[in-house]
């Protein structure tokens, strides 16, 4: 699965290639098509009845009409307003007519942004088919003339079951990855760019274009008031050692506990593994919420720790000063709880994972180095280890980028129960525990501040796509593809 | 002599390696049990003196199916299982579709997308997702199936390629073959590769089935301002255990968790086999 994210670099020069291979086909169609093909330019059936599809020529020219009709009616509305994202503020104005207080005909910032972009999205499309349209007509016209035959409307519906059936399976996948995440990701980036927030909020107030701004006030700008600098580094920098802790400690976990299952002195093997497995089948809302209380600052650990000395001990030795032990209320104390209790999620995924692995390392490799009488710990550094980051490390990556972005751990252990003390954190919603994510949406969940949302939620995406790129050139430099074959 | 020494020697080292993975175990199950225990007590705060529960009952299970205004566990079962039904059969069709045009057939626009694919998921599924809120509350479908099924499915076609790992092991002669006899592409979808591909397709329609059930922040998204009436089960779980109410919910929450957790629990059972095979597939083949 991996070998297809190695190709990302490769891949956009080849998409560069493929474009323009496709606007060359296009000057060449335009430069040598008879008058029918130029005609197609401007209504787009006209080559299709010149060949005698009709069917194709209905079909084209309901979509010209189709589009020619949502801009006129539709686009229109909202696309030069996107300069502005609208001026007109929603009033309540009397009516004499019905002698009633009625709305004016106010501007919704949101709609215009939202409406504009999906009419660049459609107008993009039309252009590609457009230019699509144009190279099928000349294709048509070079068929014709050397004699070919020209496919019925019957012949080209059956190819979509044949050598196009790729179109069919994909079109509806595709469409709905555009709606909803493209679109969505391209409307957010917009938005960074914005002051659209709680006192910005539509149909009541407008919101504008702001250019950099938000970008200024996260990474440290602003004036004095604003702290979202400050908490941006603390926050940045907890996420990149909980994503680095978490990531490491579930993995070297996770072999070693397969290790210790598949060795040849256990008993029951598949007993053990279906305890440890238990553990993670059950949701992660229900158990990380179940964790939550069990540490709570009056939990069942508490009392316990209580009862056998140890919080007067730690309170002794002046580690806390609360009649309790502060788990996951103080930081500190959350930050290793957290990391502690993600392995106790995460190590069981990483077990079964290894254990798919382990059970296909050679076995010849392994005998052959018992026999020149290697230490079963010389074998694991030597031999285990860099098989299973020969075979695991793009998903080490992937591990890594997921970590960054997990949410479930943070905000079902800490929302609700950590509040910080810190004014600074507190001034930008912000927590010690905290990763980017989780601020991002309390952010947009609890204060409707969706433009710094929107620049953090930028940010997390350049870094996590910085460390993939950067860590899988870095493994294909290194790449030992034939070693274990 | 010296042969019976190595021999006690083996026999205490493997007593203690399965002492080691006993604890281990009991580390790992503890939580475990305590839900168990506390969903069987007869009390309804949190239970914070003792490990185990002063007095036993399942007025707790009783209590889940008698719903009051707070709690009702019977409505968002029904509400988390028709959003996963809805939502098996579209991402099934989207992932293996999606996996079989990029795995098995050749077209020109093949790698392109398959590397928009992987620059897409590269994005944090919550930053689009906040956007989708906006739209879907543009159209009125916060708070409804609709919108948590169109969250749930209709970008699903990302995540195909557990799928095409598996589907890129079917011989690529069989395929050859069954073109040159005149298979169109459709018949060689539907009646070869997918009947060929049993445990795939089992691994992909469990695990959009499980979706809905597992996900907790788009759910939370999705039905913000919700009512009880409409929560599915994880924010209805989530929801009791709210400051005000924990004292008089947590018992329930736990019974909740254990009903939730059961046909979770054997779904993922049957489905781990296949996510590992998913995960180090396509690299162990050789």
């Amino acid at each position: 699965m991996d070998n297809e994210s190695k190709g990302a670099v490769a891949a956009v020069k080849g998409f560069f290639k493929a474009v323009g291979g496709f606007f060359s086909s296009f000057g060449t169609a335009f430069a040598k098509g008879d008058i029918f093909v130029k005609l197609s330019l401007i209504w787009l059936g006209a080559g299709y009845v010149r060949r005698k599809q009709y069917a194709k020529a209905i079909i084209m020219t309901v979509f010209e009409v189709a589009v020619i009709l949502f801009s006129v009616f539709f686009a229109a509305d909202y696309v030069p307003k996107f300069g502005t994202l609208g001026t007109v503020k929603a009033e309540r104005v009397f009516n004499m007519a019905t002698m009633k207080s009625e709305f004016n005909d106010y501007d919704h910032s949101f709609m215009i942004l939202l409406f504009s972009l999906f009419s660049f999205v459609v107008w993009f499309v039309a252009i590609i088919v457009w230019i699509k349209n144009t190279i099928n007509v000349y294709n048509l016209q070079v068929m014709e003339e050397n004699g070919k035959h020209i496919n019925t409307f019957k012949e080209d519906l059956r190819s979509y079951l044949e050598e196009k059936f790729h179109i069919t399976l994909l079109t509806l996948p595709v469409l709905g990855i555009v709606i909803f995440t493209v679109i969505p990701i391209l409307l957010l980036i917009f938005v960074a760019f914005t002051n659209y927030d709680q006192q910005h909020t539509p149909p009541t107030e407008l919101f504008t274009w702001v250019g950099f701004t938000n970008f200024i006030t996260l990474f440290g700008g602003g004036g004095l008031t604003a702290t979202f600098g400050y908490s941006f580094i603390r926050v940045l920098g907890w996420t990149l050692v909980w994503a680095f802790f978490s990531t490491l400690t579930t993995y070297i976990g996770g072999i070693l506990l397969s290790l210790l299952l598949n060795n040849k002195k256990t008993r029951m093997p598949k007993i053990w593994r279906l305890m440890f497995v238990m553990t993670i089948a059950v949701p992660q809302f229900v158990s990380l919420l179940l964790v939550r209380n069990f540490f709570a600052d009056s939990g069942i650990v508490n009392t316990i720790c209580a009862n056998i000395g140890l919080t007067g001990f730690l309170r002794n030795i002046g580690m806390i000063s609360t009649n309790y032990i502060p788990f996951l209320s103080a930081p500190g104390w959350a930050h290793v709880m957290i990391i502690i209790i993600n392995i106790w999620v995460g190590v069981p995924y990483q077990m079964l994972i290894a254990t798919g692995v382990l059970m296909n390392i050679p076995e010849d490799q392994l005998e052959s180095a018992k026999m020149d009488g290697a230490k079963p710990f010389q074998i694991f550094v030597k031999i285990t280890m860099p098989y299973m980051l020969f075979i695991t490390g793009p998903a080490l990556v992937t591990d890594f980028v997921k970590n960054i972005n997990n949410f479930n751990v943070i905000y079902l252990l800490t929302q609700d129960v950590y509040t910080t003390t810190n004014q600074a954190l507190a001034n930008s919603q912000a927590k010690e525990v905290d990763l980017l994510v989780t601020w991002l949406f309390r952010l947009t969940q609890d204060y409707y501040n969706y433009k710094m949302a929107s620049v953090i939620g930028i940010v997390v995406f350049v870094i996590c796509s910085v460390f993939t790129l950067v860590a899988f050139n870095f493994m294909i430099g290194g790449d030992k593809e034939g070693t274990y074959q | 002599m010296k042969t019976k020494k190595m021999k006690d020697s083996r026999t205490s080292t493997i007593i203690m390696h399965n002492v080691l993975i006993g604890v281990l175990a009991v580390i790992w199950l503890i939580p475990i049990v305590w839900l168990l225990c506390t969903s069987f007590s007869a009390y309804t705060g949190i239970n914070t003196s003792t490990f185990f529960p002063e007095k036993w009952g399942i007025t707790n299970y009783i209590n889940l199916f008698h719903p009051d205004s707070v709690a009702q566990f019977p409505q968002w079962f029904l509400n988390t299982f028709i959003v996963a039904c809805i939502n098996c059969v579209i991402s099934t069709m989207f992932v293996l579709m999606v996996a079989y045009a990029t795995s098995i057939m050749r077209f020109p626009m093949r790698k392109p997308l398959m590397n928009m694919a992987v620059i897409l998921n590269l994005f944090p599924g919550m930053l689009s997702m906040i956007a989708v809120y906006f739209v879907l509350k543009t159209f009125n479908l916060t708070n409804s199936y609709a919108g948590l099924i169109l969250v749930y499915s209709a970008s699903s076609g990302l995540g195909y390629l557990i799928a095409k790992g598996f589907f890129d092991t079917v011989p690529v002669a069989l395929c050859e073959a069954a073109r040159i006899d005149g298979c169109s592409e459709a018949r060689i979808f539907f009646q070869m590769v997918i009947p060929m591909s049993r445990p795939i397709v089992v691994y992909v329609i469990i695990n959009s089935f499980l979706a809905p059930w597992m996900d907790f922040v788009y759910a939370k998204m999705i039905l913000n301002a919700g009512v009880s009436s409409k929560y599915t089960v994880a924010i209805g779980l989530y929801k009791m255990l709210d400051k005000s109410l924990i004292n008089q919910y947590f018992t329930q929450f736990c019974a909740g968790g254990v009903l939730v957790s059961i046909p979770i629990s054997i779904l993922f059972m049957i489905m781990q086999k296949f996510y590992v095979e998913g995960i180090t597939g396509g690299a162990v083949k050789g």
